[in-house]
């Protein structure tokens, strides 16, 4: 048979619907270079292959997809990965914020640390200052409250570097209140010595830093005042230390 | 007959070409993206020929290998990626039918020229497309209940004519003459779409 008469076979060709002798002399031509039949057939396999397009859908189990691709090991998809890696922000952010609160604590303490390390300097610096004045000849000591259950305790007047008290039974002040030092000089009025609270255990150290002309001062004297202070005593003495 | 929903004609554009290229490579991913373009057309044309489901599951398996492993042979350039994976589907699933029921002689060496990759080149870009899809249908509806039986038989059963005839009891000649008309009403409809010459 010629190609003309073998056109009508290459649809069933394609489709493998010859029978074996049909199939056999179209595979002749196909065998020779250039023959018609080659062209055709390739025409008739697209042709037949379109017939697909008129399969009834069917819908294939999702394992078939994982059948698949596991054949050849297909990679994970990138999203697979996505909560790793919302995970691993995670606990990068919960060790963040432990750290964060760590390091606060620790700034905290450290500041405290340094308060509590410049207090101590200003008390040692106090005492430095306190020592000075008891141990300078030129001071004089005075003695108040002796034998009475009131406030007791001494007064260094150091007439270069001021007036040094040391008092026991010195209840704290009310609230409101506080405790106030007065020059008292011989003739004129009292002047004001400066502020002071007593510590809890009814102890208190007070320096008035400054010259004090011992020969013209009667007395120094601690009164309760407003917590602002007073220019003028507003209450009787709790303590009076004579020169 | 549901015929294909325009569904399957979204898994089947895109860029076969770069695709084919891949799976030569034998780059893993390339075969998910080819299962996610061609599979559900794949599994529904084995299952139509087929009608089990677990059977349908391993021969769409046994396709995507075989593409897999012969993708060296293909011509990313000129070569139609989907009509060949199709090719194939049908073909294992025509075999199995034929080897279910007996007639294993009848072609299975056929079937195997008949993958062969470089028979699918110089298709047009849009063989399986959502227009050709339509065109088809359209080619179809217009040919008469017992043309398209026949050619239903050659496509989904792989009858030749003379079993046709054996299945439909119609003798050989009316059978040839119901092929031969609808062949060529369809190689008129869409012929000239399906093949650069």
């Amino acid at each position: 048979m010629n190609c003309e008469e073998l056109r009508d076979q290459y649809e069933l060709y394609a489709l493998d619907a010859l029978n074996a002798e049909e199939r056999a002399e179209l595979d002749a031509h196909l065998r020779r270079e250039g023959d018609p039949c080659v062209a055709g057939v390739r025409k008739a396999r697209a042709l037949m292959m379109s017939l697909a397009l008129i399969t009834p859908e069917s819908h294939p189990p999702a394992r078939l997809r994982k059948r698949v691709v596991g054949m050849v090991g297909e990679p994970k998809r990138p999203w697979s990965w996505t909560p790793v890696w919302i995970a691993a922000a995670a606990c990068l952010t919960v060790v963040a914020v432990w750290l964060g609160m760590a390091r606060r604590d620790q700034a905290r303490a450290l500041a405290d640390l340094r308060l509590e390390a410049q207090r101590k300097t200003v008390e040692l610096a106090r005492l430095n200052e306190a020592f000075a004045i008891m141990n300078d000849p030129g001071a004089r000591q005075l003695v108040f409250g002796e034998g009475a259950p009131k406030p007791r305790g001494r007064v260094f007047v150091n007439p270069q570097q001021g007036v040094l008290l040391l008092a026991s039974n010195l209840t704290p002040a009310p609230s409101g209140k506080i405790y106030e030092m007065w020059i008292i000089p011989k003739s004129g009025s009292p002047a004001p010595a400066g502020l002071f609270q007593s510590e809890s255990d009814g102890t208190a150290m007070y320096l008035r830093k400054g010259a004090v002309d011992v020969a013209t001062t009667g007395a120094i004297a601690v009164t309760l005042e407003p917590e602002a202070g007073s220019q003028a005593p507003t209450t009787q003495p709790l303590i009076v230390a004579t020169l | 007959m549901t015929l294909l929903p325009l569904l399957f004609a979204i898994y089947v554009e895109g860029d076969d070409g770069d695709l084919g290229a891949r799976l030569k490579r034998r780059e893993p991913a390339a075969m998910g993206e080819l299962y996610d373009r061609y599979g559900k057309l794949a599994y529904s044309l084995i299952y139509r020929i087929v009608r089990d489901v677990g059977v349908a599951e391993d021969l769409v398996q046994e396709t995507f290998l075989r593409v897999w492993n012969r993708a060296q042979g293909f011509d990313a350039e000129r070569g139609a990626l989907g009509p060949w994976l199709l090719a194939v589907a049908r073909n294992r699933a025509i075999d199995y039918v034929r080897s279910a029921s007996g007639k294993m002689a009848k072609g299975a060496l056929e079937l195997e020229y008949a993958e062969r990759p470089a028979l699918f080149i110089n298709f047009e870009a849009d063989v399986l497309s959502q227009d050709q899809a339509r065109r088809v249908r359209a080619a179809l509806e217009k040919l008469n209940e017992n043309q398209r039986h026949v050619i239903e038989l050659a496509y989904f059963e792989g009858l030749s004519q003379s079993e046709m005839a054996e299945r439909m009891g119609q003798p050989l000649g009316t059978v040839k003459t119901w092929v031969r008309t609808a062949l060529k009403n369809l190689r008129e409809d869409l012929g000239e779409k399906a093949a650069r010459a």
